[in-house]
Formats: structure tokens, sequence, C-alpha cells
């Protein structure tokens, strides 16, 4: 029997050591190459989407990832040889002495799962390498964003002109005001920007810009505003147009009517649309940007939240804890039940992520601060009870037999014995849970709960890379500071 | 006086740590128990001052019956058994003055000393016991800064605190090495000789028994198997002690260092 288990390799890799005796290593073996195998067709149909027989399937994974699909028969191809030959190695095995595999069978499985992996977590290095540079700008503004921490206030010089888009009555020069800037379009009247059916951009009339009476040399930008108020800075290729001012003040500049949507039926009557020129000077002291300002408010709520969480967490954990200690519970059946039934709903609280419990708590109490602190108190108390109970079960008995010998009461031997032993733990716990706390609640703010990575997600999401950098910054270094301190107190304290 | 008579203990797994145990030790004695590790020394202690409730027996101090006392006159008969233990048991985040003054615990009202406040007298006595034990500038540091014989003697110190008439010793210098051994089985004989403390010690090296028990009794399996004086101590022989020991008797250091053993 033992000399041809060999043969039921062949029909399959693992069934042969299963039939020798070798059971667990045969299932191991079997259990790893259906795994592979139903993974490695999965990720060839997904390649050929249109093929209905597996023969397609493999021709058309073949053609378009040839050296992932080729691999991955040849590792499988190889496994099921060697499955063979380590079932006629295990058989060939002198008296007396132990069986010996083939290690080798159980590399080309891990290899075979490694490649597997490698393209089912699309990873793409090439791609991470070319792309560096996309990354640069965001890396640059979140490492340094101090430019955004500070402002001033400025005074803005400008003019405008209207356009007419379509047909109507064109638009007159303005009249200039003296002492004031002063611009004019040529032509007033015109055609915005549009699309055409492929998406390619089709340029509207080119109008001329001429200003006058605005600061010598200075940098001015042109800004438009459509006819239903919204404005923005017109761009040309990609970039903001402005343009310098000459030693007189004036400036021509030409530009096509930029692009905008106007949903029909909005604008009642002719299409006004404004270009405006404006030269905006910094004027007073530096001052704290207004992002800035948000995000100091945001750090301090996130503190006090973690804060809060803690304290709320000590003061419903300390009570559970006894309930969830062994040598504080045994000796009655119920005492146990209450135990167990304390262990488990610790472990299921706790095994949730304060971020789950955020999202609960935000429908809950709605979105801000209070929805994180019920959270983060939520994982606490479960957390906290949780080592706190293994404290005071880890308790010496020592002491307690020695101080209840002195003839000293009950009371007298918890002040003396039990508390003492366990003051040490239950303050390092407590810090290390606020030092989580606060770490925790710098991103349950992500998903509504308040504190500094509520405004960090939403500078994010503006690209307001700068701010958002201010936030990481403030986060880093809240996180540190908090971490060497929780350390330097529990050294202390213990 | 104190008399134990037929003392039982049945641990509620069912275990028999003592079997009918009854002796009685005179005031002023040095009692050593002997016995292997399981042989019930240690229960025997414990239920001397009742930390175990005894199973069966009486256990007779100065006329009255220990294991019969209620909760408030236990109080007042364990102030007169100090005890000391292998593992010393100080609360070892406590300060070693806090340590000594525990022991007055039996004497104080508990609400005070539930702030952990003693009055003048105590804090007196504190000094005074630190003092005997050689550790007055250590009354300021936490208990766990010690070592292992500086521990014991806050131990005894803290019996002290008691104004025992007993001191119970649970195999004191089983964790400290010859050296400190006899130096603190030292102290306790000066308690012995000079104040007439009775000592009850739970001991198992051959040498250190014949050096300061001036009665020996000796356990095996929870009864009471070798009943001993002084001199019958002395004049036995490595081969006998072990017919009562067990096997794994040994000595703790070469003669030499031992004042009065003359037969090893």
């Amino acid at each position: 029997m033992l000399k041809f288990a060999w043969i039921f390799s062949i029909l399959l890799p693992g069934l042969g050591q299963i039939v020798m005796g070798q059971v667990r290593r045969g299932l191991f073996a079997l259990t790893g190459f259906l795994t592979s195998l139903a993974m490695a067709y999965w990720r060839f149909s997904l390649l050929a989407p249109r093929e209905t027989t597996i023969l397609g399937v493999l021709r058309r994974s073949l053609e378009r990832r040839p050296s992932f699909t080729f691999l991955v028969l040849i590792l499988l191809a190889l496994f099921w040889i060697l499955g063979i030959l380590d079932t006629i190695k295990l058989a060939h095995v002198g008296p007396g002495r132990k069986a010996r595999g083939l290690i080798s069978f159980f590399f080309v499985l891990s290899l075979l799962l490694f490649v597997l992996g490698w393209q089912i977590s699309e990873i793409d290095v090439p791609r991470m390498v070319k792309d560096f540079n996309k990354a640069m700008t965001p890396l640059n503004r979140v490492l340094w964003p101090w430019k955004a921490a500070v402002t001033r206030d400025t005074r803005v010089l400008s003019a405008r002109a209207e356009i007419l888009e379509g047909e109507g009555n064109p638009p007159g020069k303005p009249v200039p005001k003296p002492g004031n800037p002063y611009v004019y379009a040529e032509p007033t009247v015109g055609v915005s920007s549009k699309l055409d059916e492929k998406g390619q951009p089709v340029p509207g009339t080119i109008i001329t810009l001429h200003g006058s009476g605005f600061e010598p040399n200075t940098k001015t930008d042109i800004w438009w505003e459509d006819p239903i108020g919204s404005r923005f800075q017109v761009r040309i290729g990609g970039e903001y147009l402005s343009v310098q001012t000459d030693p007189e003040g004036k400036f021509t500049v030409k530009l096509p009517i930029p692009y905008s949507i106007i949903p029909p039926g909005a604008v009642k009557g002719p299409l006004i649309h404004y270009v405006e020129a404006q030269q905006v000077f910094p004027i007073g002291p530096l001052k704290l940007s207004t992002p800035f300002l948000e995000i100091v408010s945001r750090m301090v709520e996130t503190i006090v939240m973690g804060l809060m969480a803690t304290v709320l967490g000590i003061v419903f954990a300390i009570p559970l804890s006894f309930l969830a200690a062994r040598n504080i519970m045994h000796g009655s059946w119920i005492g146990m039940s209450i135990y167990y039934l304390m262990r488990f709903i610790m472990n299921v609280v706790r095994s949730i992520e304060p971020i789950i419990w955020a999202v609960i708590a935000v429908v809950w109490v709605g979105l801000g601060p209070f929805a994180g602190v019920i959270a983060l108190t939520v994982h606490s108390i479960a957390s906290l009870g949780k080592l706190y109970s293994e404290a005071i079960e880890g308790i010496d008995h020592g002491p307690i037999e020695a101080v209840q010998a002195t003839g000293a009461t009950k009371l007298q031997t918890i002040m003396f014995a039990v508390i003492p032993q366990m003051v040490s733990p239950f303050i390092s716990f407590s810090i290390y849970r606020w030092d989580i706390n606060v770490r925790m609640s710098t991103i349950i703010g992500m998903v509504g709960g308040g504190g500094v990575g509520f405004v960090l997600l939403q500078y994010v999401r503006l690209l307001d890379y700068q701010a958002a950098g201010i936030a990481v910054w403030f986060i880093a270094v809240t996180v540190a500071v908090l971490d060497y301190v929780s350390a330097e107190i529990r050294e202390r304290m213990i | 006086m104190l008399e134990v008579q037929h003392l039982t203990k049945v641990y509620s797994d069912g275990t028999a740590a003592l079997k009918d145990v009854s002796f009685s030790v005179q005031d002023g004695e040095f009692l050593v128990v002997i016995g292997l590790s399981g042989a019930g020394k240690s229960t025997l202690l414990r239920c001397i001052n009742r930390l175990i409730e005894p199973t069966e027996g009486k256990i007779i101090w100065n006329g009255v019956d220990v294991t019969k006392a209620d909760s408030k006159s236990l109080r007042k008969i364990r102030r007169d058994f100090g005890m000391i233990f292998q593992q010393f048991n100080l609360v070892q985040r406590l300060s070693v003055q806090m340590n000594v003054l525990a022991g007055r615990l039996g004497y104080v009202p508990p609400a005070m000393s539930l702030l952990y406040r003693f009055n003048e007298e105590d804090y007196r006595m504190a000094e005074e016991a630190l003092r005997k034990v050689g550790l007055l500038e250590m009354a300021y540091k936490r208990a766990r800064e010690l070592s292992g014989g500086q521990q014991q003697r806050v131990g005894i110190a803290r019996a002290l605190m008691q104004q025992p008439k007993v001191i119970l010793a649970d195999e004191p210098v089983a964790s400290l090495d010859p050296v400190l051994a006899h130096s603190i089985l030292g102290y306790l004989e000066r308690l012995n000789k000079e104040e007439g403390i009775t000592v009850i010690c739970s001991l198992h090296y051959l040498d250190l028994v014949q050096r300061y028990a001036s009665r020996v009794i000796g356990l095996r399996g929870g009864q009471l198997v070798y009943e001993g004086s002084r001199e019958d101590i002395r004049r036995m022989t490595d081969a006998q002690f072990k017919e009562v020991y067990g096997e794994e008797a040994e000595r703790i250091a070469p003669p030499s260092l031992l004042g009065g053993t003359k037969d090893a």
C-alpha cells in the first residue's frame, strides 16, 4: 500500500500522503492546492471576461498577462509533480527512521500563493516609481505647510467691465470715475468657450481688456463673473491669467470668453458677464490664518474628547472590572456566570474598533464631539475593564494574609493590602488608555465624531494640502508629546 | 500557653492537610516545626491564628478557644500572634514605615487607619521597632527597594508592632542565603531570649534546627510523627533526621560557620 501511494498523488496532490497515513500533511497540501487553483481561475477569468471555456480563458489570459499566467501554471504543475515525489520519498524510509518529505514541496506552495497575492492586490511597482512626482506636490505642502498658517489683511484695487453673451444690445464702455482704476473690453459682445460633441474645447470670442489707473509694475489678476454670479479666476492652459502693469499703471491683455455652464432658464433677459482686473496688496501685520485657528481649536477639542472618554471609561470600568475578575467572582455559580458574561461582553465590545462605534454614535446623537466621546468611552470601558480585572486577578495574596494576621478588619485589609497593589497598574493602564484615546480621537472625526480628524478630512477633500498639513503636524506633535508624557508619568508612578 | 488539640484540616478539594495533630507550647519556647513541603507546616501555623479555618479540633490560647472566637475577639487574639513569612509579604508599594505601622492595625480605631493615619505613639513605636532591626534609615523607602534580608527584617518589625506574645514564622529563611538566614534567626532568637516571646517556626535545614530550636515537632503527611527536646535534636544524626524528615533534608552550610552543632 505504502509503495503505491504515489499513484493517488498523481490523481490529486495530497491524496497519496493521506492514503499512506500522513493525513495532516496531505490535507494541508490538498487545501493549499485547491485554494490556489480556485484563486488562479478567479484571476484568469477576470482577465478573460468574455470567454466561456476553460481553454479559452487560459488562452486569453496568456495573451493579456503572459508572465503572470505562465508563472502560475508552471508553479501549479511543479507543485503537482513535487507532491508525487514527496509521496515516493515518504514511502522509501528506512526502518526506525522518521519519514522526511520534501521541503521544496511547501516552498513551491508559498511561492504560488505569493505570486497570486501580488496579482490580487494589484501591486504595480513601475507605476509607483513613474508617478512619484504626482505625490510630490501634496507631500511638500503637507511636510511644510506653515505658509498657510499666517495671513495678512488685504487691500484690493479692482475694476470691471460688462460683456454680453449672445443676442442683445452691446454694453457700452464703463464710465471712468476719477481716482479709481478703470477697464474696458473690446469687443463687448461674443460667445463663450464651449465643448464640442467629442469633449474637445472650442475657444470663445477673444476679447481684449485695457486697464488704466492701477498701481504701476504690479501683478494684476483677471477674474470673471458669469450671469448666475459665480466668480472665478480666469485660467489659460491650466495657469491663472495675470498681467504686469506698466510704469503708468496701464495694461492690455487678450483672453477668450471662458467656459461656463448656465442652466437653461436660470437667467431672464440678456446674459451679462463681467470681466474684472484686480490687484491685491497685503497690509498690516502677519496674523494667524483661519485654518490655523480652526485646527488649534479642533485640536483642543480632540484632546478634551480623549480626556473625557478616559475619565468616563475609568469611572465605569472600575466597578465592572471587579465583576470580571476570577478571584473576586469565584465560589458560586452565579458569580462565575456573571464573570463569564462580563468577559464575553468586554471581548465583543473591545473587538469592535472605536471608529465603528463612532459611526453608530453619530447616528445616535448626531455629528460632533459627543459622538466621538461615546465611541471612545464604550471602547475604553471594555479595554480598561479587561486590563483592570487582570490586575485584580494578579494581586499577590501574601500581603493580604500578612495584614489580616495583624488583626486588621476587612476594610483595613483592603486599604492596606489590596488597594496599594492595584494603584500602580490602575494608574499605568489609565494613562496608557488616555494616550490611546487622544490618538483615536484624531481619526474618529473622519466619520463625523468631532475633533481634528473632521477638519483634516475636509481639507484633504478640498485639496487644501497646506491646511491638511497643519492638522497633520498638530496631530503628530500632540501624539509625540503625549507619548513622552505618559511614559514619564508611568515611570514615576510605578 | 498554647494548646493544639486534635487539629484537623481538610481543604474543599478534599486534601487532608492536617490529621489529628495535638501538641502544646510553653511560654518562652523556640519550637521548630519540621517536615517536607506539603507536610502541613504552613497550614498548621495559619490555623493557629485562623488565617485558615480548622475543620476540627481546638486551639486553646491562655484558656480561650481560638476556633470559637467571634470576629471581634479573634481580632484581639490575632494581635498576640505576630507572623512572618517566607516571601516576607510586605506591601511593596508602601513605605517601610507604613508597612511597619500596619502591624498596629489590630489596635487602632479602624476609621482613622483607613486614611493611613496613626497616632504619635504608633509612629514612635515604629521608629523603635525599625531601630531594633537596624533599618531606621530605610523608613521612608518603598518596601520593594529593599533586599530580601532587609525585607524580612521589616517583616519582623511589623510583627513586633503587635506587641506579640508569640511569633509564628513560616519558613522565614527559605528565600534567603545562609548568612542572612542566620542573621534573621538571630533576631528571632534574641526576641525569644530577651523579651520572652514564644517562637513557633517552620524550618527545613537540619543545622539551623539544631542551632536554634528548644524543641522540635515533625510533620509528615499532615500527622505529627516526631517530638523531641533540645538535647534529642542535638544528638540526632543525619540519618535519623532524614528518617523523620524524608530524603530531601540537607545542611545549609559547612559546620565551621555554625556555633553549637557538635555532631555535624
